[in-house]
């Protein structure tokens, strides 16, 4: 039994957690779900289920929050979105009804270990999102023309308008489908996967890719939640901790960003974000039973091959910096 | 022809129901700790998070979601704050709806038809 002191603690520490979440998410670009459901599970010991219907619905309150500020501007491309949205919530409904499945037949340490392999590999394209860098202008196909995917937008860094073709929309769609399996079945935006299929599969400019996906990832969000809702994964008191804290975490992440100038400060962000991975992985291990590893233990492992990570993704980096260099003076010849 | 401005529009709603949901779940949590009760669990029982059995989504019925609230119910009242949430970005789609008929643009139409759906079949069908 919990007194009334106790109840209204542990609803503070969920909701700090839900700040740190939101805080990380909005500076690492992952979004603040995809913190939220270690830290719930791993720091709290909450069932998995309920970490991953809270992180659901906090994902549509920080999508929401700042798409609105993205869409005003004018970058997001709401029509891309919304074509694209017909995969990612189908992607959605599938995802969530593989999650009941799991529940219902005793996998869950499996949905540990998948998250904490999505984790690791949403690092990559969030480290290349630093980079921001224009795609190579193409020439639009078919798909340009018939689903309309061209668009421009004032990009305030480079001072000018810049005009973009969308292409490969069949592609996008595929890409998207998966990342709306990954968001319903782990309850995470999966905005990485989203800035994947529209920028490698359809080729288009960053800021637009990162803020559309922001606006799509609250629809396809709201799609899993629904079903989450009558599945009985969302605990109202721990929803309304997340919810809030989450939320108050992404504004101050999305101040503070705004102020960090140096950005190796994002590489504490990132080991941070693989030693939760790790964690993950090895807490799905442990619930399989197929090694039992002392917790002690564990958090040595994670920090160990998080570090390993982070020093494989700095010179993934520098590699691609380098590509970037090599492309701009060869072009300024 | 652009009637419009679509982007602006969808700008102020994401925001007020962001902003209202808010509302709706910090009123719901202050009320669950200063009546120390709601829907008939105690203050100790709503704040169990290790059980999933005592208190779950899937046993508030959404029918009561507007009563319940008007009664000042904490749980009740976080649950509608959270439904808001879920309708948010669904009003999105919406008014992409309004704009593409306007535009004539019937291709977008029908993408955004199937997109709400998705939705409706994942709310009313699975659940």
């Amino acid at each position: 039994m919990l007194t009334e002191i106790q109840a209204i603690l542990e609803f503070f520490y969920i909701f700090v957690a839900g700040i740190f979440a939101g805080l990380l998410g909005a500076m690492t670009g992952l979004g603040g779900g995809t913190v939220l459901v270690p830290v719930l599970t791993i720091f709290f010991q909450i069932p998995l289920i309920f970490a991953i219907g809270a992180s659901l619905i906090s994902t549509i309150a920080t999508s929401a929050g700042s798409a609105s500020a993205y869409t005003k501007q004018k970058i997001a491309n709401v029509k891309i979105g919304i074509g694209l949205e017909m995969s990612t919530t189908a992607g959605a409904i599938v995802g969530t009804l593989t999650l009941a499945y799991f529940n219902g037949h005793d996998l869950l340490w499996a949905i540990y270990i998948l998250f904490g392999v999505v984790l690791l590999f949403s690092l990559i394209p969030s480290v290349k999102k630093t980079l921001a860098e224009l795609p190579p202008p193409m020439d639009g196909d078919w798909t340009t023309r018939f689903f309309q995917l061209h668009g421009s937008y004032y990009d305030q860094r480079l001072k000018k308008t810049v005009d973009y073709n969308g292409i490969r929309w069949w592609a996008g769609e595929i890409v998207m489908f998966f990342a709306g399996f990954i968001s319903g079945l782990l309850g995470i935006g999966s905005g990485a996967l989203k800035v994947l299929g529209m920028d490698w599969a359809m080729n288009l400019p960053m800021k637009v890719t990162t803020t559309t996906s922001n606006f799509m990832i609250g629809i396809t969000a709201a799609t899993g939640s629904s079903i989450y809702w009558h599945l009985g994964y969302i605990q109202p008191f721990i929803a309304a901790a997340t919810a809030i804290g989450v939320l108050l975490g992404a504004f101050l992440g999305a101040k503070l960003l705004v102020k960090i100038t140096n950005s190796n400060i994002r590489w504490l962000f990132f080991s941070i974000l693989s030693f939760l991975g790790v964690e993950m992985i090895l807490e799905g291990l442990n619930a399989n039973h197929s090694v039992i590893i002392p917790s002690i233990v564990m958090v040595f492992i994670s920090i160990g091959s998080s570090v390993m990570v982070i020093v494989l993704l700095w010179f993934y980096v520098r590699k691609l910096r380098k590509d970037v260099l090599r492309r701009t003076r060869s072009e300024g010849k | 022809m652009k009637s419009f401005d679509q982007e602006s529009v969808t700008s102020v709603i994401l925001k007020s129901g962001v902003l209202l949901s808010l509302f709706l779940i910090v009123l719901g949590t202050l009320m669950i700790f200063i009546m120390k009760h709601a829907d008939n669990l105690t203050l100790s029982q709503i704040a169990d998070i290790y059980s999933t059995t005592i208190i779950n989504s899937s046993q508030i019925s959404l029918g009561d979601l507007l009563s319940g609230s008007l009664s000042l119910d904490g749980i009740y009242l976080i649950s509608l704050g959270l439904w808001v949430l879920i309708f948010t970005p669904i009003s999105v789609v919406f008014v992409g709806i309004i704009d593409f008929e306007l535009q004539k643009n019937y291709r977008y139409v029908i993408m955004a038809l199937v997109v709400l759906f998705n939705l409706f079949f994942a709310m009313l069908v699975i659940g």
